[in-house]
């Protein structure tokens, strides 16, 4: 691989999830032409788009691969198709009849042909991994290829250059994809919940005054509404809805101990001793064994749980708990249970190579998108390469970050006429 | 760069719960455009000006969300305008497209297994292309096979990922348009101007347009994917009762797959006259007839057997292309 691959001084973007590649992006600028000869401004395009589009092709190999005709196609309304034989655009002197003073004809937004120049490159099967998400770059991507991981069509494809057909089934082993999109090992943990709070708070300054007092007002309604975190639980509705919040929260973070009473902490204890027991069993005979488990560790909990409720009650001396049957309500339990189906589809494993609980990459968001001529089943890992990617009236198919101006000058570069 | 990542990039280390997170929803500061008033404002008139008939299909079903975004939660964000949606600043043609959403993906592959309606019409009625109706129905097997085999599913990896994307939902009642059903690829034929005088009185249609383009180019209504849609638009229009229209498409879709039934049934009778079949021990052979003449007049034609005397190979020639180009 290249020295600098994510150079910080000369803006080249590339094709990863990389923070240093978000940062290259966000400030990136279409170069200045006025003080360059053409030659200049076509190289200078060139070598930027090349940098995104294929780097990892040879240069040759790209030229071979060009091809100056870009697909594209016009959407069709059936109706129109039904009402009109298309004599009536030639009516009148050949271009369709004048319109009424006032009106105007409807035209389609313009086809942006010039960002389909490196429509070749997306048919690669190492690209068309990384454009469905299962990879965190497409050098990634070529890796899972060349290892191994990776199914065409049911069959083992060993090389990134194979050029997908439309109705490819391509598939990345599971625990590959949970590796190479999954946050790292060893990273801490973001302090999600805090940084989401300052954020809206931000926002809520950023409003006028009047639109400031209401946010004001809702910022305290959902501080009050949220369990709070200082006060010992009095309240046994309260405990609950925080146990079940808790629940995939102790199972991230053993150490974050939440300041509760000495009951709730035993409470919270037994509880997660009882997930811990029930989900991490890597050596569980069959998934009925684990189901069952599932269900017992509910059963238990909702024991616990309702055996809470009258110590609680007694503190409190509320007469509403009193009058309430002695189950929990079935919204409760519902949630409850997702909440324990949750944590144990994405059990706490050492033995992984990446954080788990599972969760996604770093900036991964920002550079999380599917294009149309891929339609994938995250489930299993598994895609298919539908068609090749076109452009139509307004948009092109073509992931590309670049602006029109540059892709044209890359586009003129190659038609090999400088 | 750490100053960036730590001020106005910080917002994209975490995704943003139940919503997309590209650069372009935020503004230089790393401030959420949509979340400020000034954005709502301008965002309801954007959305007054689409009603009048503007933007394109992908905008009507963005205005189809909307109402139900609302209803979740009023606390949460508003839903995303086109302008959130563009990953890349500089590139204005290009946006982060609806994916189908879990629930419209089971509710199609129910409609094609369970009901065993043909893509076309599942196509027509969800508004989903073809090849996707079939793209998700093949996946969907192969996962009810995982379930099935008690493999586990990277059920995590898909909740955090549709949750980053924008969706298209399911609706029972009224189905959301996904995408255009009915593009038209463009034809090279087409794609230069021509001066060609008709007179005034002449009725110069589609047709004859395409003529002369091409002699061969047929007319639009017949290259879309969806044709019967006209004809059933056209039954319509000529006061064609429902239930009549749907029993003449019924009797059309009966033919089209006797015709399909006809055509696999030659096939295999000629694959059944063309090869031998001699069983074997652990495999069967199939012989063949060969000519030796299919290698036609450069004696280079794929169709051809064998390697031929004198002939030097082309493998390591520049741009031969050594690895499978395709996977049966």
């Amino acid at each position: 691989m290249r020295q600098k691959f994510h150079n910080l001084k000369k803006v080249k973007v590339r094709q990863t999830w990389n923070k240093y590649n978000l940062y290259n992006l966000s400030r990136m600028t279409t170069p200045n032409a006025s003080s360059r000869t053409f030659f200049q401004q076509k190289w200078g395009a060139k070598s930027l788009t090349r940098a995104y589009h294929g780097e990892q092709i040879r240069e040759g190999q790209w030229t071979r691969m060009f091809r100056s005709h870009m697909p594209s196609v016009v959407p069709m309304d059936h109706q129109y198709l039904a009402q009109h034989d298309g004599s009536e655009q030639a009516a009148g002197r050949g271009s369709g009849l004048d319109l009424p003073p006032g009106e105007k004809k409807r035209a389609l937004p313009k086809t942006p042909y010039m960002h389909m120049v490196y429509h070749p490159t997306e048919r690669r099967l190492d690209t068309a991994i990384w454009r469905a998400l299962f990879a965190s770059s497409t050098r990634q991507a070529r890796q899972f290829v060349v290892h191994g991981f990776v199914k065409v069509n049911g069959k083992k494809m060993i090389y990134p250059g194979y050029l997908l057909n439309p109705g490819d089934m391509f598939s990345v082993e599971p625990e590959r994809v949970l590796w190479g999109t999954g946050h790292m090992k060893g990273h801490k943990l973001p302090e999600d919940s805090e940084r989401r709070q300052s954020g809206q708070n931000q926002r809520a300054d950023e409003s006028d005054d009047v639109e400031k007092k209401g946010d004001d007002k809702s910022a305290t309604q959902l501080q009050e509404a949220s369990p709070s975190e200082s006060e010992p639980v009095k309240d046994p509705k309260a405990a609950l809805k925080a146990l079940r919040k808790q629940a995939e929260a102790i199972l991230e973070n053993p150490k974050q101990g939440r300041t509760l009473s000495a009951k709730g902490k035993q409470e919270l204890r037994a509880f997660k001793r009882q997930v811990k027991t029930t989900i991490s069993r890597p050596n569980a005979s069959t998934e009925r064994a684990i189901a069952q488990n599932l269900e017992s560790t509910f059963e238990q909990l909702k024991a616990t749980l309702l055996s809470e409720k009258p110590a609680s009650t007694t503190t409190t001396a509320a007469s509403d708990t009193s009058t309430e049957p002695e189950t929990l309500s079935p919204k409760d339990e519902y949630q409850l249970r997702v909440a324990l189906q949750r944590a144990y589809e994405n059990p706490r494993d050492p033995s992984k190579p990446y954080a788990t609980p599972w969760r996604p990459r770093e900036y991964m968001s920002a550079f999380a998108f599917i294009p149309r001529y891929l339609e994938v089943n995250q489930n299993i890992c598994s895609a298919v390469y539908l068609r090749h990617p076109v452009a139509r009236p307004g948009l092109a198919e073509v992931p590309t970050p670049f602006h029109t101006e540059t892709s044209q000058l890359a586009f003129t570069w190659y038609l090999r006429r400088r | 760069m750490w100053a960036w990542l730590n001020g106005p990039g910080r917002v994209f280390h975490q995704p943003l719960p139940q919503s997309t997170n590209y650069l372009g929803a935020y503004d230089k500061s790393g401030r959420l455009i949509r979340g400020t008033t000034r954005a709502r404002k301008s965002d309801e008139d954007k959305s007054a000006q689409a009603k009048d008939g503007e933007e394109d299909d992908d905008a009507l079903t963005e205005l189809e969300k909307k109402p139900q975004e609302n209803n979740e939660d009023e606390n949460s964000l508003p839903p995303e305008t086109l302008e959130d949606l563009r990953p890349f600043p500089l590139n204005r043609e290009f946006r982060s497209q609806p994916v189908l959403s879990v629930e419209l993906r089971d509710a199609i592959y129910n409609r094609v297994v369970r009901d065993g309606l043909s893509v076309k019409a599942v196509s027509a009625e969800f508004r989903v292309e073809m090849a996707r109706v079939g793209a998700v129905v093949r996946l969907k097997a192969v996962e009810e096979q995982w379930i099935k085999e008690n493999k586990r599913l990277a059920t995590p990896y898909q909740r955090a990922v549709l949750d980053m994307l924008p969706r298209t939902p399911y609706v029972p009642e009224k189905p959301v348009v996904h995408e255009s059903i009915n593009d038209l690829p463009v034809h090279q034929a087409t794609r230069q101007q021509i001066f060609y005088p008709a007179s005034e009185s002449r009725a110069f249609t589609r047709e004859d347009a395409g003529k002369v383009f091409d002699a061969t180019l047929l007319p639009a209504d017949a290259r879309i994917p969806h044709p019967e849609l006209i004809e059933q638009e056209k039954w319509r229009l000529a006061g064609m009762p429902k239930a009549e229209r749907e029993a003449m498409q019924a009797e059309l879709d009966r033919k089209a797959a006797q015709r399909k039934a006809e055509l696999e049934r030659r096939r295999k009778h000629k694959e059944d006259t063309e090869f031998k079949t001699v069983p074997g021990r652990r495999w069967d052979f199939k012989f063949q007839d060969i000519n030796a003449n299919a290698v036609g007049q450069d004696e280079r034609s794929l169709k051809g057997v064998g390697w031929r005397y004198g002939f030097p190979h082309e493998d390591r020639k520049r741009g031969q292309i050594k690895i499978p180009r395709n996977v049966n």
